[in-house]
């Protein structure tokens, strides 16, 4: 990531809309111009003003345009400038066009300040830049009317909802930026947990199972590697599940349970559904194999498969152990004794699903377990 | 005769491991390669019986040298050899010609079984392959484009479904009440299949974009 370059303002077409409204504006006042040019009383220095208007316009157009160039004192300048042009009124326009009301030199020109100021420093610099604004255009009239009082109204308004927007604006887009952070570094933890999975754990496994086989003081390096096999699994699999969009990868969720005796298959590519049926399914996985290493003995193997059918999925978890004797099953039910298997056909009713356990002696057992995808995890695929 | 082993991986710590542990069950381990480009060439020069193949070589592609080696040496066999995940790549490997894979997490016994199968001409279909496979059919048919994709039988799907479980070939036949070799059949057949469609779709993709021609203009 580069650090030298700073993001782009979101206010920043509020900005560009100032430099042209005050071309538009700066058109208009020159149309004033040459219609009151004639009865004005100092009509060399009406257009000594004009051309400092016209200066400024380039300016501003110029400094405006360019982000780093938004200093706060060239606002403040911008203020200033505005204010001194329109204050030079009494001395440019004659008694008799002040009787009639005749436009200040600066038009609608001076409505522009209250902005750039709504843009650069939020709703209270807008506020105040266009009070000041408001005041200046009472001095220049030598009178405080109900135009003048109108004029204000309009000037500190103006100023008021730019500032608004634009904090509003640079406000969504510090939160945006949060929330692509927090995405990116979920993604990043979960590339992590793959990664450590397919390296680290893959060579503590081999450890363990090869220092076990050769026995003495390897045995016991097998047993210490081991139990960092099963920390650091516990590690990476935790907060995993959870990703972008309130749906995240069963496929990669469910890989994340494989070991040196548990296989895990699946499609290649994702196997989307909504976070909360993936946490189910993967507890659902989990509570099987947990009944496996119970009662299956430590030299069974494990098998869990994933299918997606498009409108379900299907989870089968089969072990290669002695299985459950004919009768076994129902008389374990009826003393209360098969929890797993009770809990995982509670979780896969509560996700609309149906379950079959397939057991014999020497068959093994195997869950398959049926859920349908929901609407929404359907457009997903 | 002694089957003689190609070994591609970038670690050398694990190339040296394997290969010492396939010396020592009476393998001769002819050459190795740290990266795709020169597994080609020396897979070219050596003629090995069977390539153990890494996908992930740093930078050079695993899959474009077993398209390579498939193609251009009819009678190697290749085997992938890989972590556990790195699905993508393995259909890739498998599509472009690898007669299978395995996990680098499997014992020495489980490896020297897969090379010998291999060398024996037979695919080295595990469980994750076979859930590999079974998801990539059931894609291609839920992707209406893709009119000429091949389809699997229903016998094909069961067959593959119970090997994704983790049930032996013999475990197979006795379950579906069919003969051990048809169970092998079924499976080379889906694992064909597959690898002709690949072949297939690259060749309409080269004539599509030109690249047939370009490469006769060049040479």
């Amino acid at each position: 990531m580069t650090v030298a370059q700073p993001q782009r303002d979101p206010a920043t077409p509020l900005w560009w809309g100032t430099i042209v409204l005050r071309w538009v504006t700066l058109g208009f006042a020159l149309g004033a111009l040459l219609v009151h040019l004639d009865g004005y009383r100092r009509p060399d220095l009406a257009l000594a003003a004009f051309g400092m208007m016209l200066a400024w316009t380039v300016v501003t157009s110029v400094t405006f345009g360019r982000q780093r160039l938004r200093r706060p004192w060239l606002v403040v300048a911008d203020v200033l400038v505005t204010c001194g042009v329109m204050l030079t009124s009494p001395f440019v326009l004659s008694t008799e066009q002040y009787e009639q009301v005749a436009p200040l030199v600066t038009t609608v020109w001076a409505a522009v300040p209250p902005l750039t100021a709504g843009a650069r420093f939020g709703a209270a610099g807008g506020v105040l830049v266009g009070l000041v604004t408001a005041v200046s255009t009472g001095v220049a009239r030598l009178d405080v009317d109900l135009d003048v009082a109108r004029d204000g109204v309009l000037l500190t308004a103006s100023g008021l909802l730019i500032g608004i927007t634009a904090t509003t604006a640079r406000r969504s887009q510090a939160a945006l930026a949060q929330a692509l952070r927090t995405e990116a570094a979920t993604a990043e933890r979960e590339r992590l947990a793959r990664s450590i999975h397919d390296s680290v754990l893959q060579v503590l496994a081999r450890v363990r199972r090869r220092g076990g086989e050769l026995g003495g003081e390897a045995a016991e390096l097998a047993r210490l590697a081991g139990e960092q096999e099963i920390a650091l699994r516990a590690l990476v699999t935790t907060g995993t599940a959870g990703s972008s969009g309130g749906a995240a990868d069963l496929r990669a969720a469910l890989q994340l349970l494989a070991t040196s005796r548990v296989q895990v298959s699946g499609p290649a590519g994702e196997v989307r559904l909504p976070t909360e049926h993936v946490a189910e399914l993967v507890a659902v996985a989990r509570e099987a194999l947990s009944n496996v290493d119970k009662h299956a003995g430590p030299e069974a193997k494990a098998w869990v498969l994933l299918e997606d059918l498009g409108s379900e999925v299907v989870l089968s978890v089969r072990d290669d152990g002695p299985g459950i004797a004919e009768g076994r099953l129902a008389e374990a039910q009826a003393e209360g004794r098969l929890g797993v298997a009770s809990s995982i056909r509670g979780r896969v009713r509560h996700l609309g699903g149906t379950c079959v356990l397939e057991t014999g002696p020497d068959a093994g057992t195997e869950w398959e377990i049926r859920v349908p995808r929901p609407e929404r995890g359907r457009d997903r695929r | 005769m002694t089957v003689s082993v190609m070994i591609v991986d970038d670690h050398p710590i694990w190339r040296d491991g394997v290969a010492r542990d396939l010396g020592e069950h009476g393998f001769e381990v002819a050459a190795t390669a740290a990266d795709g480009d020169a597994a080609v060439r020396i897979a070219r020069a050596v003629r090995p019986a069977v390539v153990l193949m890494d996908l992930n070589l740093g930078s050079s592609s695993g899959v474009a040298a077993i398209r390579e080696i498939t193609t251009q040496l009819p009678d190697t066999r290749v085997l992938v050899l890989s972590a556990s995940g790195e699905h993508d790549d393995v259909l890739e490997a498998v599509k472009a010609g690898a007669s299978g894979y395995l996990v680098k997490s499997a014992s020495v016994r489980e490896l020297v079984a897969a090379v010998r199968r291999t060398a024996g001409g037979d695919p080295v279909f595990t469980a994750g392959l076979a859930g590999m496979v079974l998801g990539e059919y059931r894609r291609m048919a839920d992707a209406p484009s893709d009119q000429q994709a091949p389809r699997l039988t229903e016998r094909e799907t069961d067959v593959l479904r119970l090997v994704a479980k983790g049930l032996t070939a013999r475990q197979i036949a006795d379950r579906l009440v069919i003969s051990h070799r048809t169970v092998e059949n079924h499976v080379q057949s889906t694992l064909r299949k597959l690898q002709l469609h690949n072949r297939v779709e690259l060749a309409r993709y080269a004539i599509e974009h030109g690249l047939d021609q370009e490469q006769e203009g060049r040479g």
